[in-house]
C-alpha cells in the first residue's frame, strides 16, 4: 500500500523533473570524456538511461544550498576510493523499504523516517565511495517521498545558485549544473553497483574487492537465537518448495541424456556431472534406470555406488568394493592393506573376466567432498578410472573441482563433462547447521544456549552446581583480563564461543579442593563427566600441554546462568 | 504436502543408502517406486520390444522418436565400422612415432649392463615434454618385447606409489613379481619358500625371484621422476647401487623439464651412481597433425570434420597440453555426436530405400539450409518443376539427396586431396622452418577461404620463378592421383623431353626468375628511373616459360574447381560435422561459471511458466540462489546480522506476515552452507559475525 503511493508520487514527479534533466546527461558525459575516463568505463546500458528521468533534481540541491564544496565533483573520474566511507551497512539499508510494507505502521514511519534521515545524510555527504556501492541512488529513491513538499522551495534556491555560476567560464559552465546535481549522473550510472559484462576478469576482482566500503554496521548476531539441528530438519520439513515442478522438469531434461550417457559408457569415456544442486537423485535414477536397461536384456550389471561425502571414507574401502563386485564369492580373505594393492588385484581379477561379461559401473557422488579431495586420492580413483572395463561416472559439486586434476589424471581419467544442474539441496551431502555454526564461530556452542545449561543444572547435585559456578566465576575472570589486556580480542570473543578463553584443569581442581566442592581428583573428574556428557563444558590441550577446561557459551548467557546459581 | 513427497524434496527417501559410503546398487523395490519412474519404465520397456540386439539400444530413435529401428541401428554400425577404421589409423600413428624411440631404448636397455657403465646403474633418461602419455605407451610395449624374448620385464613407478622407502620397495617388488606370476604368483612366492619368511620390502625377495627367473634386465621406469621426493630417490638408488651385482636393473627416467633442471635436484653422490643416455620423445603436436590429417585426407572419407570443429580442436591441443590420444579421443566423441544426434547420419550407411522411406526423414531434409539454397539454385537454373518434385515427391527426394551424398563427399575427397597437393607444392616453395602444415592449410580450405588465401598465390608465384631443377623435384612430388583432366601427364613428359634435350645447358630458367630480368637504369631529366626488362631468353628458356605457364595454370584451375566451400554442397549436413558446441562444453567445461549462472540467474534453468519477472530477487527463487545475489551486491565484508535480515526482508516482502521466520532461518543455514561449501565466504576475523568474501563472479 505504502509502497503503492510512494510510486504514484513518482510519476507525479516526473514531468517536471525530467525536463531540465536531459541537458546534463549529455554534459556529464562530455565530462567523463574530457577526465579521459570515459574509455575505460562500461557504455551506459539500458538501466542507466531508465534511471536517469527517475531521480528528481530537487533532491541534490539541498548539497548545494549547504555550500559543500565542489571538489568531489571535479575529480569525479575514477578515483581510489577512499576509507571514509559514508555509507551504513550495505544490507540493512535495502531491507528497510521492503520490511515496511509488512511492518506496523509506526514501525513504516520510524523505519521510513530513519532512512529518510539517512538517505539525506549519504546524499549531503557523498563522494567516490557511495558512488561505488550504490547507497546514494537508493537514498535519492527513499527522498523521493519527500518531494512533493520540498521541491519548489529547493528549486528556488537552486536558481539562485545557477545565477551565481552563470558568468563563469564556458567550461565550468559545464560542469556547473553537474555540480548542482550534487554528482554526475552519467558517471554514477556507468558505474552501478553490478558492472555489466565488458569487464575483464582481473577488473571485477578488484571492483568486487573494491576497499571502499568495507564499513559494515555493528549488529551482532546475539539476540538471533540459533537453530538446532532438530528445529532445522523440522522446519525445512514444512517449506514447500515454489519450484519444485521446476525443478522436477529440469530433472527429467537430464533423463533424457541417459542413453547418451550410455552410449558414452560404452565408447569408453568417463562421465563427469557438475553445476549446482545435488546430484545424488539423479545418479540413483540413472542407476536404475541402467539396471533396468540391461536386466530385461538377461544380464544386470554391478553398479558401484560411492558417497564421497561419507565422512571417513577410504579409497580403500571403495577399490574393496568394487573387488567384491567383480569377485564375489571368490573374494580373497585378505585383501591388503594397500589401497593400490587392492587395485591392482581388481584389475587383474578384470583382465581375466571373460570379455562378455558385463563391465563395472562405478558411481562416485560429490568426488570433490573433503574426503576424497586429496590429490593422492584422485590419483588412485584416475587409475581406477583408467582400468579398461570400469566406467566413472563422477559428481563434483564445488565450481573449481576441476583444478583436483593435472594433465595426466585428466588423461587417465578420460572425462565427458555434463552441466547438470539440479537445484537440489544438497541435504545429506553437507551437515549444514554444524557448517553455519562454523561458519559463525559458534561451532562447539550449546545450541541450547543458557536455559538449557540452567535446566541441567537444577537437576545435578549441589557439589555439581558449585563447581560449575566456580567454574564460570573463573572463566569470566580470565575473559576480562582479557578485556584489559588486548582489546581486540575481547571485540572478537562477543560473537565467537570462548573456546579460547579456560582455565587450566589443575587450577581448577586446587581451587574446587579448596572451596571443599570435591576432596579428590576422582570425585573432580566424576563431576566433570556429567558436564561433559551435557556438552556444558569444552576441553582441549593447549602448546604445552595442559588441559584447558572452557564453557561452550557466550559471555552474556555465562553471566545469565552464573546470576541463577548465585541467587537460586 | 503428503510426507512421500516430503521426503522425496527432501533427499531423505533413501535413508538406507545415503549414509553408506560405498555400496553395491540394487534394485529399488517395486512397490516403492516414487512419482516418475513407471514412466521412465514403459518408455525403456516399449524400446526393448523393438530391437532384440543389446547393442541397438544405444542409439535413440530420433525425429521426434519416430525414427524407425532400422535407421538407428544403421547409425550405430556406421559409426562403429568408420571410426573402427580411423582407431587403426591413429594406432598406426602412434606407434609409427613411437617406432624410432623404442628400438633406441630397447637397444641401449639390451646392450647396457653394469660393466659396461663401470659399475654404475645403466640409466635412460626419457625427456617427454608435453607429450605425457608416450612414455606410458613406450613401457607398456618395452615390457611387451622383453616379456616376449624372456628377458625380464619393466616396472613402472609412479610418484603416488612411492610415498617413502619401504613401500615403493614393496611396491616395485610386488610389480615385478606380478608382472610374470600375477598376484596369486606373488602371494605364493611370499609364502612357499624356505628358511625364515621374508618381509614385503626385503630385495633378498627380488633376488630370488630374478635368480629363479633368470632375468636378464630389469627395468624400473620411474614415470613421473620430477614428482618424486629427491631424499627417496637418492636412497632408492644407492641401494639399487649396492644390489646391481645380484640384481640386473636398468632405471628409465621420465623427464618433463630438462635433464638438466633434472640433474640439478639430484645430489651429486647420486647423479654419480647413474650412467646412461638420453633420449627425446616427439613432441605431441607433430603427433596431433599426423592424425588429423590422416583422418581427413582419407580417400575413402565418408564424414569430416569441419571448420569449426578443426579450429576448436587445434586450438585445444596448441593452447593447453594435451595428448595425442585425448586429441583422438575428442575426435571420437565428434564422430559419436554426429551418428548419434543427427538422423541425416543414416545416409552414411549405405542404406536400403526401404529404411529410409519415412515421412518424418524426408521433413528433415526439407528443413535443411542446404536444401533450401539448392532449390533456390534450382530455381534460379530455371527448373521449377525438379523444385516441385523435391518438394512433393519423398522417393524422388531421398534418390537425389543420397547421389548427392556421394557427389558431396567425391568433393570433400578432392578438397583434401587439394589440400595435399598445395602441401606438398608448399614443401618446395616455402623456406624457412614456419612451413604450413596440413592441419592449418585444412582450416582454410574447410572455410572455402584456400584458394584465395596468401598462402596459395606465394606458392604459385614462387613456382613461377622455379628453374627447371627445383620444378623436376616439384613435378616428381606431386601425388600421382590427381585428376586426368589436369594433363599433368603431358606436361611431365614435355618437361621431361625439354630438359633431356637441353642437358648440357644450364638449369633452365623461366621468364619470371629474377635472374631473367634486367634492370636498365636511365636517366631522364635527372631522375633515375629503373626500368625492368626481360634479358633475351634463350630458345629453350622461352620454352621452358612455355611449360611453367601451362603447369601453374592448371593448378590454378584445378585448385579453383576443387576449393569449393563445402558448407555450400546440398546435403553437407550429412557427412560434415561441424557443431562447435558438443565437444568444447563437454571437453572443456566451465563449471564455475555454470554454478555461478545457475545462483545469479535461476530462472535460466528453472524454465517457469508462472513468474516470467525473474529479474529481480523474490521469494520465488531457490534460497541459496537468493542469498547468493544478495552476497554479490556486498561488499568484501558481509555483516551476518544484515544479510540475515535482508534475506528475510525478501521473504517478508513476498509473503507479508504469514511468512514463518524460523523457516525462512532454516532457508538460510542451507543457503549459507552453501555457499561456504562452494568456497565463497569464509569467517572474517577482523570483526564480530560478519563473514568474508573469498569468490568473485566472472572469473
Amino acid at each position: 500500500m505504502k509502497r503503492k503511493l510512494s510510486n504514484s508520487g513518482l510519476e507525479n514527479d516526473h514531468p517536471e523533473v525530467s525536463t531540465p534533466k536531459r541537458p546534463r546527461i549529455a554534459l556529464s558525459k562530455t565530462n567523463g570524456a574530457l577526465n579521459g575516463h570515459a574509455p575505460s568505463l562500461p557504455p551506459t546500458n539500458g538501466d542507466a538511461t531508465y534511471e536517469l528521468p527517475e531521480a528528481p533534481r530537487g533532491q541534490s540541491t539541498p548539497k548545494k544550498a549547504n555550500g559543500v564544496a565542489a571538489t568531489p565533483l571535479k575529480e569525479s573520474g575514477l578515483k581510489t576510493p577512499t576509507h571514509k566511507s559514508k555509507a551504513r551497512s550495505l544490507f540493512a539499508t535495502p531491507t528497510k523499504p521492503k520490511s515496511a510494507t509488512a511492518a506496523t505502521p509506526s514501525r513504516i514511519k520510524n523505519a521510513d523516517r530513519s532512512a529518510k534521515k539517512k538517505s539525506a545524510r549519504v546524499l549531503f555527504e557523498q563522494d567516490e565511495d557511495a558512488a561505488w556501492d550504490g547507497s546514494e541512488q537508493l537514498a535519492e529513491e527513499i527522498l523521493q517521498d519527500d518531494e512533493p513538499e520540498t521541491d519548489k522551495a529547493v528549486e528556488h534556491v537552486a536558481e539562485s545558485v545557477e545565477a551565481e555560476d552563470a558568468d563563469k567560464s564556458k567550461e565550468k559552465e559545464a560542469k556547473a549544473p553537474k555540480r548542482r546535481a550534487g554528482r554526475p549522473k552519467g558517471a554514477r550510472n556507468k558505474r552501478s553497483p553490478t558492472p555489466e559484462g565488458e569487464l575483464p576478469a582481473h577488473e571485477r576482482y578488484f571492483f568486487q574487492n573494491r576497499a571502499g566500503t568495507a564499513k559494515t554496521s555493528n549488529t551482532t548476531l546475539n539476540k538471533v537465537s540459533l537453530l538446532t539441528h532438530e528445529e532445522y530438519f523440522e522446519k525445512l520439513g514444512q517449506y514447500v518448495d515454489p519450484c519444485k515442478d521446476e525443478k522436477e522438469y529440469l530433472l527429467s531434461l537430464h533423463h533424457r541424456s541417459f542413453p547418451q550417457w550410455y552410449f558414452e559408457f560404452e565408447e569408453g569415456f568417463n562421465i563427469c556431472l557438475f553445476g549446482y544442486g545435488s546430484k545424488r537423485r539423479l545418479v540413483q535414477q540413472f542407476a536404475d534406470w541402467l539396471y533396468h536397461k540391461r536386466s530385461v536384456s538377461g544380464s544386470a550389471p554391478s553398479i558401484v555406488i560411492v558417497n564421497g561425502y561419507t565422512p571417513g571414507i577410504s579409497i580403500r574401502s571403495i577399490f574393496a568394493m568394487i573387488a567384491t563386485a567383480i569377485l564375489g564369492e571368490d573374494l580373497p580373505s585378505k585383501l591388503g592393506a594397500q589401497p593400490t594393492e587392492v587395485l591392482e588385484l581388481l584389475q587383474s581379477a578384470l583382465k581375466s573376466r571373460p570379455a562378455t561379461e558385463e563391465p563395472i559401473t562405478v558411481l562416485i557422488n560429490s568426488v570433490d567432498a573433503p574426503p576424497l579431495r586429496r590429490a593422492a586420492n584422485q590419483a588412485l580413483l584416475a587409475r581406477l578410472g583408467a582400468t579398461p572395463r570400469i566406467r566413472l561416472l563422477l559428481t563434483a559439486d564445488s565450481p573449481n573441482f576441476a583444478t583436483m586434476w593435472d594433465i595426466s589424471l585428466r588423461d587417465q581419467l578420460n572425462l565427458v563433462f555434463h552441466d547438470s544442474t539440479t537445484f537440489t539441496p544438497f541435504a545429506v551431502e553437507t551437515n549444514v547447521v554444524e557448517e553455519v555454526h562454523t561458519l559463525l564461530g559458534r561451532k562447539g556452542q550449546r545450541v541450547g544456549g543458557k536455559d538449557g545449561v540452567g535446566f541441567v543444572l537444577k537437576s545435578l547435585p549441589e557439589n555439581a552446581r558449585n563447581l560449575y559456578r566456580l567454574l564460570l566465576t573463573e572463566v569470566i575472570t580470565v575473559m576480562d583480563d582479557g578485556h584489559m589486556s588486548d582489546y581486540e580480542g575481547a571485540g572478537e570473543s562477543g560473537g565467537r564461543g570462548n573456546e579460547e578463553y579456560g582455565i587450566e584443569f589443575r587450577l581448577l581442581y586446587q581451587k574446587a579442593t579448596e572451596e571443599f566442592i570435591a576432596s579428590s581428583e576422582m570425585m573432580f573428574r566424576t563431576l566433570l563427566k556429567e558436564f561433559h556428557d551435557h556438552q556444558m563444558i569444552t576441553s582441549r590441550m593447549d602448546p604445552s600441554g595442559m588441559e584447558i577446561l572452557g564453557v561452550p557459551l557466550s559471555r552474556d548467557e555465562m553471566e545469565g546462568v552464573l546470576e541463577d546459581l548465585v541467587l537460586g | 504436502m503428503d510426507p512421500e513427497g516430503l521426503e522425496d524434496a527432501l533427499d531423505l527417501s533413501r535413508d538406507r543408502s545415503q549414509n553408506h559410503g560405498v555400496y553395491i546398487y540394487q534394485p529399488a523395490k517395486p512397490g516403492k517406486a516414487t512419482g516418475e519412474r513407471p514412466s521412465k519404465r514403459r518408455k525403456v520397456s516399449s524400446t526393448d520390444h523393438r530391437g532384440q540386439k543389446s547393442d541397438v539400444k544405444c542409439f535413440v530413435p530420433l525425429l521426434n522418436g519416430e525414427e524407425n529401428a532400422e535407421s538407428s541401428q544403421l547409425r550405430h554400425e556406421t559409426y562403429k565400422q568408420l571410426w573402427s577404421a580411423q582407431e587403426h589409423k591413429i594406432q598406426a600413428i602412434l606407434e609409427d612415432v613411437d617406432a624410432g624411440v623404442l628400438a633406441d631404448v630397447l637397444s641401449f636397455v639390451r646392450e647396457n649392463s653394469p660393466e659396461t657403465c663401470n659399475g654404475c646403474i645403466p640409466t635412460g633418461l626419457v625427456t617427454v615434454g608435453s607429450n605425457v602419455s608416450s612414455l606410458s605407451r613406450l613401457l607398456s610395449r618395452l615390457n611387451d618385447q622383453l616379456l616376449a624374448s624372456g628377458e625380464g620385464g619393466v616396472v613402472v613407478l609412479e610418484s603416488g606409489d612411492a610415498p617413502n622407502l619401504k613401500s615403493s620397495l614393496k611396491n616395485i617388488i610386488r610389480a615385478a613379481i606380478t608382472n610374470t606370476e600375477g598376484n596369486d604368483g606373488y602371494q605364493k612366492f611370499l609364502t612357499d619358500r624356505a628358511g625364515p619368511r621374508l618381509l614385503g620390502y626385503d630385495l633378498d625377495l627380488l633376488n630370488d625371484y630374478v635368480q629363479r627367473k633368470g632375468t636378464k634386465k630389469l627395468v624400473l621406469a620411474l614415470r613421473d621422476s620430477e614428482a618424486f621426493d629427491p631424499g627417496l630417490l637418492m636412497d632408492l638408488l644407492s641401494l639399487f647401487n649396492s644390489w646391481l651385482d645380484r640384481i640386473p636393473f636398468t632405471v628409465l627416467l621420465g623427464i618433463s623439464t630438462s635433464v638438466e633442471l633434472f640433474e640439478g635436484r639430484l645430489p651429486r653422490a647420486c647423479v654419480s651412481l647413474l650412467q646412461g643416455k638420453h633420449f627425446e620423445v616427439q613432441e605431441a603436436g607433430n603427433c596431433v597433425d599426423r592424425i588429423y590429417e590422416s583422418l581427413q585426407t582419407d580417400p575413402q572419407g565418408k564424414l569430416w570434420l569441419g571448420r569449426n570443429v578443426t579450429s576448436t580442436l587445434l586450438e585445444k591441443t596448441h593452447d593447453y597440453f594435451q595428448t595425442p590420444e585425448a586429441f583422438s579421443r575428442m575426435v571420437k566423441y565428434a564422430y559419436m555426436s554426429h551418428f548419434f544426434a543427427n538422423p541425416l547420419a543414416v545416409l552414411l550407411g549405405n542404406p536400403a530405400p526401404a529404411t529410409l522411406s519415412h515421412p518424418r526423414l524426408c521433413e528433415a531434409i526439407r528443413n535443411l539450409p542446404s536444401f533450401r539454397m539448392f532449390c533456390e539454385d534450382l530455381l534460379e537454373a530455371g527448373s521449377p518443376d525438379d523444385v516441385r518434385n523435391l518438394l512433393e515427391n519423398d522417393e524422388y527426394l531421398l534418390q537425389e539427396a543420397l547421389s548427392h551424398v556421394s557427389a558431396g563427399q567425391q568433393s570433400m575427397q578432392q578438397i583434401f586431396q587439394a589440400v595435399l597437393v598445395i602441401h606438398a607444392c608448399i614443401q618446395h616453395t616455402q623456406q624457412g622452418s614456419k612451413k604450413s602444415n596440413v592441419s592449418d592449410l585444412s582450416v582454410r580450405a574447410l572455410s572455402g577461404e584456400l584458394n584465395d588465401s596468401q598462402v596459395a598465390d606465394d606458392m604459385l608465384a614462387t613456382v613461377r620463378t622455379f628453374d627447371s631443377e627445383k620444378l623436376g623435384l616439384l613435378l616428381e612430388s606431386l601425388p600421382k592421383t590427381l585428376p586426368a583432366d589436369l594433363a599433368l601427364e603431358d606436361i611431365r613428359t614435355d618437361f621431361a623431353t625439354l630438359v633431356d634435350a637441353n642437358a648440357e645447358f644450364e638449369p633452365l630458367r623461366s621468364e619470371y626468375n629474377i635472374n631473367s630480368s634486367v634492370v636498365k637504369t636511365t636517366v631522364v631529366q635527372q631522375r633515375i628511373l629503373l626500368s625492368k626488362g626481360k634479358a633475351n631468353l634463350s630458345e629453350q628458356d622461352i620454352e621452358y616459360t612455355r611449360i611453367v605457364d601451362r603447369l601453374v595454370g592448371a593448378l590454378q584451375e584445378y585448385l579453383t574447381e576443387t576449393l569449393i566451400q563445402p558448407q555450400e554442397l546440398f546435403m553437407h549436413e550429412a557427412f560434415l560435422f561441424d557443431l562447435r558446441n558438443p565437444l568444447k562444453e563437454n571437453f572443456t567445461p566451465r563449471p564455475r561459471f555454470a554454478l555461478e549462472r545457475a545462483l545469479a540467474n535461476p530462472f535460466d534453468y528453472l524454465i517457469s511458466s508462472t513468474d516470467a519477472s525473474g529479474a529481480r530477487i523474490s521469494a520465488k527463487q531457490p534460497a541459496t540462489a537468493i542469498l547468493y545475489q544478495l552476497y554479490l551486491e556486498s561488499g568484501a565484508l558481509v555483516n551476518i546480522h544484515d544479510l540475515w535480515q535482508a534475506f528475510y526482508g525478501v521473504f517478508e516482502g513476498d509473503q507479508g506476515n504469514t511468512c514463518d521466520d524460523r523457516m525462512i532461518m532454516s532457508l538460510f543455514y542451507s543457503a549459507l552452507s552453501d555457499l561456504k561449501s562452494f568456497g565463497m565466504v569464509k569467517n572474517s576475523r577482523k570483526k564480530t559475525d560478519h563473514l568474508a568474501k573469498s569468490a568473485w563472479m566472472g572469473l
